[in-house]
């Protein structure tokens, strides 16, 4: 998947293989294109002339320094679910429970902050993302062990353990961590020793962005520069050839969780001590399910997730304010983003073809077969 | 030939071809009504081809097929059926959690006039059960019965559309005597009324037994067709193996070793619970191949797959220079100084979405790890080595071993192995899916390895690669070694013969 490994091979090859980075690049911005046509279509149903919503909407994204910014702000919690589910991925693994450890680790971290409001900003910051990483990790992991432990499909346990994530908060924002007024499922405003500071002051882009970015760094020297991450993709890509070289699948299995509900952890640090500053009954319920788009256009890639959040993030900065100064309904920004999605994946589909194809094609040359 | 009344089935002529093999050249065929055609040959001898193409799963290159004397075109197991042609597998193709009769009704045409509902059906599979002595409790499911029952419910299965015509490819593999024998009488029950059977085996003992007329196979040609009673044993066994005697090579004369590989005694049970490896006993000495000869299914992969780490032992046991081998660890095997090259290498051998300098690490992996980070140049300069020593094409450690071809694949699997293997190597169909050249090649390597004195067990269905490559010969029949012979000694006819199924001293 890095160019580093196609190396060897000349530029036209790797322009034609389908599992080389250029061609994951091509078909990407493909389906972001016909994505982006489909809604147009739609919007030409509804009356709207499709050029100038998207002419507003990325005028809009990229108007000021705040509204980009603002991108920033948007995609670093993207990043973190992505990675979650692309980590898991790597290892043939589907972890589509990052919306609950996301939740988890946002409690977390703000029952932390909550907590300790009288400690130094350099102490409770680390308490509070390390409490979030636990959180997510160990909610995650809890799917990895059930998987090891009884063959329980990792899919159906992560997604269920979702719904059980949202009661634990339910609970929690309404007993113990419930504001000190008793008026909303919400708690108190954290203390300001535990707010992420600010990179540009007036605007919500604050330095877990980089933290996100530093998670990606993080996932690609641990999928490609180390066993853990060697074991992984040898299960991932095939599980008996892994299991005949003596590689222990189930202890694959929980690290694997264990990390990637980390990162989805994070993400609530994220949200908690950098945008809200408390927690809100049922904030942001849709970031697992985006960031598991965002890891498929990504190509499951911490690059590809890290590009592929960003645009998200300008979709939803300029999606957000075209709806907002227009009659186009805000559902249209949901229905672009998952018509890219689906070209995703059917690109997957014509990747496939495509590599049966060149197969074929070397077998003929090579006159043996592959 | 026979007359047309009497014909139930011929096959003119079949050709198939698939990419780069001949799976049936010009095949001639026929059974009439109230006769049981065995055809008898190896792996390879193209018997699953030709019944394939007779139950419409594939169709032929060229060549007819005719039913009562018509000719037909068989497009689907569909059409099969509609002809009167019921095919039992070798893997059953019933849904375990469902009844027996569920099975039976499952995908019946309606028009055929058969109950499809419970209590009919059920009926109706008693009245046939008690007909060919194939009782089986309709309303049980299906996971609960024992192989010979969930067999018996596949031929009700068959009955129930009123085939004339069954089908069965190496029914007894999976059976025990005794339900072998439940078996035998139903064919003859079926036989008796007037039907035909094609009874696919390489057991030599059950032809002779239940065959009114046997047509022998070899490299996907006749080669025979006998009347029973006609033909001796030893002439069977000669015409399914065939007469060539594989060049031999130069011999190695070299000192007995010391033992290195002792296996004692092992029992091994197969995927479906039934014991596949029954109380193996060898020794494999330094310095010597011992290759284990045998029409597949008849425990040697099973076998490799317990001295590997990979199966359960049952029974008995497995050293290595004098040690007891660590059971069901394959990681700790390889560690021992074994290597494996098993038979499978796309689903076993290697992990084709990862580069080949991965590959070439994936079994030795602690090796090359410092503090839980790979150690990239040692992987390199390895990859290097082993690229140059193996003559791995294309030179290049990052390519993706899924842009190899075939024989390269092979090669990397080989590598790594051998290189592991400083005590003992365990090939498995070292060589299948190779052309002449990278077949050659692997078996210089493992030539290669004896002679630096390792123990080299090999495992192959082909029997000149078995011949040419071993200094002791041994053949596998029915989950036992039913002999070893120094190189030398080896005949191929006596072979033929144990690997078909006869023991004893064959006259």
């Amino acid at each position: 998947m890095t160019a580093e490994k196609h190396g060897g091979n000349s530029l036209s090859e790797s322009l034609t293989d389908p599992d080389g980075i250029l061609s994951s690049l091509f078909f990407s911005s493909l389906s972001v294109f016909l994505g982006l046509a489909s809604a147009g279509v739609l919007m030409l149903f509804l009356g709207h002339s499709p050029a100038a919503v998207y002419r507003d909407l990325f005028s809009f994204a990229f108007r000021d320094v705040y509204n980009i910014a603002d991108i920033f702000a948007k995609a670093a919690p993207l990043i973190l679910t992505g990675l979650a589910f692309a980590f898991a991925f790597r290892a043939g693994l589907f972890n589509i429970g990052a919306q609950g450890q996301f939740y988890l680790g946002a409690v977390t971290s703000a029952a932390c902050a909550l907590s300790f409001p009288f400690l130094p900003s350099w102490l409770l910051l680390p308490l509070c993302a390390a409490a979030s990483m636990a959180a997510g990790g160990l909610w995650g992991g809890m799917t990895g062990y059930f998987k090891a432990r009884f063959n329980a499909n990792e899919f159906l346990v992560s997604m269920m353990s979702t719904y059980v994530a949202v009661a634990i908060m339910d609970f929690l924002v309404r007993s113990p961590l419930r504001e000190a007024k008793g008026e909303y499922p919400q708690t108190d405003v954290l203390a300001e020793a535990s707010w992420i500071p600010s990179f540009l002051s007036g605007t919500r882009f604050h330095w877990g962005f980089f933290l996100a970015l530093a998670a990606a760094g993080a996932a690609w020297v641990l999928l490609w520069k180390t066993t853990l991450g060697f074991r992984m993709r040898a299960v991932g890509k095939n599980r008996s050839a892994a299991r005949f070289a003596g590689i222990r699948e189930k202890n694959v299995f929980v690290s694997v969780f264990l990390v990637s509900g980390a990162f989805a952890g994070l993400a609530g640090f994220l949200e908690v001590n950098g945008v809200q500053h408390m927690v809100v009954q049922g904030f942001n319920p849709l970031l697992g399910a985006e960031g598991i788009g965002i890891a498929v256009l990504g190509g499951a890639h911490p690059l590809g997730v890290v590009l592929s959040a960003l645009l998200f993030g300008a979709l939803k900065v300029g999606g957000l304010l075209v709806t907002q100064t227009s009659s186009v309904p805000s559902s249209i920004i949901a229905i672009l983003e998952g018509f890219v999605m689906l070209y995703v994946i059917l690109s997957f589909y014509l990747r496939h073809r495509l590599r049966r194809a060149c197969a074929r094609r070397r077998a003929a040359a090579g006159g043996e077969a592959p | 030939m026979e007359s047309p009344h009497t014909e139930a089935l011929s096959l003119r002529g079949i050709t198939k071809v698939f990419p780069g093999v001949l799976a049936n050249d010009d095949v001639n065929l026929s059974a009439r009504r109230g006769e049981i055609l065995a055809i008898l040959g190896e792996n390879g001898a193209g018997k699953s081809t030709l019944v394939k193409i007779l139950y419409g799963m594939y169709q032929p290159d060229s060549g007819t097929v005719s039913v009562n004397g018509r000719a037909v075109g068989i497009r689907s197991p569909k059409d099969a059926l509609a002809l009167g042609i019921g095919m039992i597998h070798q893997h059953f193709t019933l849904v375990p959690v469902h009844t027996v009769w569920e099975n039976v009704v499952l995908g019946l045409d309606p028009s055929s006039g058969r109950p499809a509902g419970g209590k009919g059906a059920a009926l109706e599979l008693e009245k046939l059960g008690r007909r060919y002595g194939l009782e089986v409790d309709p309303f049980a499911v299906v996971a609960d019965l024992s192989v010979g029952m969930q067999q018996k419910t596949e031929i009700l299965k068959a009955l129930y559309r009123s085939v004339s015509i069954l089908v069965l490819d190496e029914p007894t593999a999976v059976l025990t005597p005794g339900e072998a024998d439940n078996l035998f009488a139903f064919l003859r029950e079926f036989r008796a009324a007037g039907n035909t059977v094609l009874f696919i085996t390489h057991k030599l003992g059950e032809v002779m037994e239940i065959a009114d007329r046997i047509e022998v196979l070899r490299g996907g040609r006749n080669a025979g067709s006998f009347l029973q009673g006609e033909v001796s044993e030893r002439e069977l066994a000669a015409r399914m193996v065939g007469g060539d005697i594989p060049s031999v090579g130069e011999t190695l004369v070299r000192p007995a070793g010391r033992d290195v590989l002792e296996v004692r005694d092992l029992w091994v049970r197969g995927g479906r619970g039934h014991h596949a490896v029954r109380g193996v006993s060898f020794t494999v000495r330094a310095g010597e191949i011992l290759g284990i000869a045998g029409v597949s299914g008849n425990g040697q992969e099973e076998l490799a797959d317990c001295v590997c780490g990979l199966a359960r032992q049952e029974r008995g046991e497995i050293r290595l220079d004098g040690r007891i081998l660590p059971r069901e660890d394959p990681g700790a095997v390889f560690r021992a100084g074994v290597g494996y090259i098993p038979a499978d290498r796309h689903r076993e051998g290697l992990v084709l979405d990862m580069t080949v300098e991965e590959n070439l690490v994936l079994k030795n992996l602690s090796a090359y790890s410092r503090k839980g980070f790979l150690r990239e140049g040692a992987m390199r300069k390895n990859a290097e080595r082993l690229i140059g020593e193996y003559g791995i094409r294309p030179p290049l450690p990052g390519s993706r071993t899924a842009s190899l071809s075939g024989g390269n694949q092979q090669k990397v699997v080989a590598a790594r192995e051998i290189e592991a293997g400083r005590k003992c190597i365990v090939a498995v169909q070292p060589t299948r899916g190779l052309d002449l050249g990278a077949a050659a090649h692997v078996h210089r390597m493992l030539a290669a390895a004896r002679n630096e004195g390792r123990a080299v067990l090999l495992v192959s269905t082909e029997l000149s690669e078995v011949v040419s490559l071993s200094d002791t010969v041994a053949v596998m029949s029915g989950g036992e070694i039913a002999g070893i012979f120094p190189r030398e000694s080896a005949d191929l006819r006596t072979i033929g013969l144990l690997m078909a199924g006869r023991k004893g001293e064959p006259s």
